[in-house]
């Protein structure tokens, strides 16, 4: 077997796992909600689940399903989601993390046979000082126990990797997901500034179901199936999403001019560099639109020739990664 | 001269010149490669033997030496490219301000799950840390409207914990550890203060510094930017295990010793200025009465000097001179019937703009208080909706 070839680029985010290997010439994407759900275990359920082929664990008196049947069982208990990961990185309060985190990895990669993998790690979100040296090591850890030949890559610089080889991988690559929004300067390959700030999805889940009383969960689904940027909600949970989405991208703009009117070591950029939007939060039709418009307002420091939403703001970050285990 | 023109206006020279440069070489070499990957390899393969090359090899610049010099090719300037990530990144995050203020240079030279320690001998206790909600990007006024966003943190206030104290003798021991305990559980619980300085001199992390501390609600201060309303989210909050009331006198030499190096270390992190270091009593406002001092902690003998600050009550009281708020009687007494020299600042402060405006000194502070009261609704009705005013006066959400 062709390792190379057999490489895999991981997006190990907050709220979904993306794997992206290469078929032939195309790039193949599959994802898992990186979440799970405990049922009360009975001997009927868990013969049931296995008859579905539905992934799950059992724990004491306890079923817990995980990746993407999670959701379901939670929308049908009326019951939140469990996390293995917070803001970006590994929960350390969540007792599951780690057992769950490598089911969910096994699920979605099986053995890895000494192939290449490269998967991502955030930056330090702004205010914080580095807290990824223990989740950075613990996936290494589970990815060599599965047989992979692991490597990180910062999260922000997979977008680069995955979105601007028409600028030589120079430019402003965004990746907004559940519990971060992930940014990296990168000139000519090189990363030049990243950081992170920690307003993502989730803050405008946990936000919105504070205001409207409803669960986060459904108020994700609610954001992920339904919200669009269109100036006027009927709606009352639509518009409290919209006030939390125009918080956060203000947060995120005030964090990019701040950085980078601040930052020393700028590569002196002979001309415009493009920035390009991805993750599930850029999701929402005018998303784009709107984070342009604050942009613009904001005496954004760096001359911009286009802003951009990635080719496929799900994938693009775990393409980049792949890019980065093929060209190892 | 003639001969640098000529250089200047020949296109094909100038691309030569251009290639000369190491990285627009390596750029026009990348865009050869058709495949995206070959392309990443290439640039990832020489951008390490960049970082790899002597500095003075890599700082090589032809465009300037070429028309003085003909058998040099290149002039020193800076790199393009940073030696490394991992270099870059300690800094990144820094924001620099406005002033040229020189700020104290530390760095943290060890950490674990347990404590952080600094070049400059700071040990911080992290074991008790607790985590908020994210420090949001909170708006900074000009003329009561806000002018622009700040994200970290712009200044220091300091408290007093205002818990009870044990004498401080060898005999208390115990009794000093387990009130000092008792005031961290307190402060944890309330996430009232990023740091807790106790009598010892022992600095514990109680709120991580990402996070907002609800250390001085209605609070007002400004500096050269504009004015920051309710520091909770501008202002990095660090609280002595202190008394005001008979007590200042009482701050152990081990705390100011660790405020000091404390002090430092957040300057030195965030690019604080002098100026921006303050006390709870000097930005606590009490928005109903429209006085200052609704807080008196460290009203007065805050020790600013052994701090290594500049003696911030002389600066004109923010809440005074931009939002029209008076002191009193109460808050005299509490200053040690000493009136701070900032407020003599700030009261000539406010006379200066009344005239300036051409309005009455009575009236002028009315309509400050007015702005004042404008932003208070605001922040008090929805922070966010603050925030969204700020950058869209019109009220325009979408």
């Amino acid at each position: 077997m062709n390792k190379s070839a057999q490489a895999i680029g991981l997006d190990v985010g907050t709220s979904r796992i993306v794997r992206a290997q290469q078929n032939g010439s195309d790039f193949e994407f599959e994802s898992q909600l990186n979440a799970f759900v405990a049922i009360p275990y009975s001997k009927l359920t868990a013969s049931v689940l296995a008859k579905e082929g539905v992934p799950h664990t059992v724990q004491g008196s306890e079923i817990l399903v995980h990746g993407n049947e999670s959701e379901k069982f939670a929308d049908l208990l009326n019951a939140e989601t469990r996390r293995t990961m917070t803001c970006g990185v590994l929960d350390a309060k969540e007792p599951e993390s780690l057992p769950q985190m490598r089911s969910i990895l096994t699920s979605l990669l099986g053995e890895g046979k000494g192939r290449k993998l490269v998967f991502t790690v955030p930056a330090a979100p702004i205010g914080h000082e580095e807290n990824s040296t223990y989740h950075e090591a613990t996936l290494k850890q589970i990815f060599s126990g599965m047989g992979f030949d692991a490597k990180s890559i910062n999260e922000g610089l997979a977008v680069v990797y995955g979105e601007m080889e028409e600028t030589n991988f120079t430019g402003i690559g965004i990746s907004c997901g559940g519990g971060l929004c992930n940014i990296c300067l990168s000139y000519l390959a090189v990363p030049v500034v990243s950081f992170s700030i920690a307003k993502a999805g989730d803050y405008i889940d946990a936000s919105a179901s504070q205001v409207t009383g409803e669960r986060a969960n459904r108020i994700r689904i609610a954001k992920e199936e339904a919200f669009h940027f269109n100036g006027f909600f009927a709606d009352k949970t639509q518009q409290v999403i919209s006030v939390y989405y125009d918080d956060m991208i203000r947060s995120l703009v005030a964090a990019l001019r701040d950085t980078f009117t601040s930052t020393r070591n700028m590569p002196k950029l002979s001309r415009p560099i493009p920035l390009v939007l991805s993750g599930g939060t850029t999701l929402p039709q005018g998303f784009h639109d709107r984070f342009e418009k604050i942009l613009n307002e904001s005496h954004f420091p760096i001359a911009l020739s286009e802003i951009r939403m990635a080719s496929n703001p799900l994938h693009s970050t775990a393409k980049g990664a792949l890019v980065a285990a093929l060209s190892e | 001269m003639r001969h640098f023109a000529s250089i200047s206006s020949n296109p094909s020279l100038q691309r030569a010149i251009h290639l000369l440069d190491p990285a627009s070489l390596r750029e026009f070499r990348a865009r050869r490669i058709a495949d995206p990957v070959e392309r990443l390899r290439y640039l990832r393969r020489t951008s390490a033997q960049t970082s790899n090359t002597p500095a003075f090899l890599r700082n090589l610049n032809a465009r300037k030496a070429l028309p003085y010099l003909g058998l040099l090719l290149f002039l020193l300037t800076p790199s393009p490219i940073p030696s490394s990530t991992r270099d870059i990144s300690a800094h990144e995050r820094r924001l620099v301000g406005a002033t040229k203020e020189a700020f104290p240079k530390v760095w943290i030279v060890e950490k674990n799950a347990d404590y952080e320690s600094y070049s400059n001998g700071l040990r911080v206790e992290t074991k008790l840390r607790v985590s908020n909600r994210p420090r949001r990007p909170f708006p900074i006024y000009v003329k009561g409207q806000s002018a622009g966003f700040g994200s970290a943190p712009a200044g220091i206030v300091f408290h007093t914990t205002e818990s009870h104290l044990a004498p401080f003798e060898a005999e208390e021991n115990n009794q000093l550890k387990r009130l000092a305990r008792n005031v961290i559980d307190l402060v944890r619980t309330h996430q009232s203060y990023h740091y807790l300085i106790d009598r010892f001199g022992r600095v514990f992390r109680i709120v991580e510094e990402g996070d907002v501390a609800f250390h001085a609600g209605w609070s007002v201060w400004a500096d050269e930017q504009g004015a920051y309303v309710n520091l909770n989210d501008s202002f990095l909050g660090v609280a002595f295990e202190a008394q005001t009331e008979g007590g200042l006198d009482k701050i152990q030499p081990a705390q100011i010793h660790a405020a000091r190096v404390l002090t430092e270390m957040l300057r030195s992190r965030y690019r604080i200025s002098s100026a921006n270091c303050v006390t709870h009593a000097q930005v606590s406002v009490n928005e109903k009465t429209f006085r200052i001092g609704y807080h008196t902690d460290w009203a007065s003998n805050f020790p600013f000097a052994e701090l290594g600050l500049a003696d911030n009550y002389a600066t004109p009281v923010a809440s005074m001179a931009e939002f029209g708020f008076e002191y009193d009687s109460v808050f005299v007494k509490a200053m040690g019937n000493r009136l701070w020299p900032g407020i003599g600042a700030a009261e000539r402060r406010l006379r200066e703009s009344s005239t300036a405006n051409g309005v009455p000194a009575p009236k002028w502070k009315s309509i400050l208080q007015q702005r004042f009261r404008k932003i208070a609704n605001q922040l008090a009705s929805n922070p966010s909706a603050a925030s969204q005013t700020a950058n869209d006066p019109q009220g325009e959400s979408q």
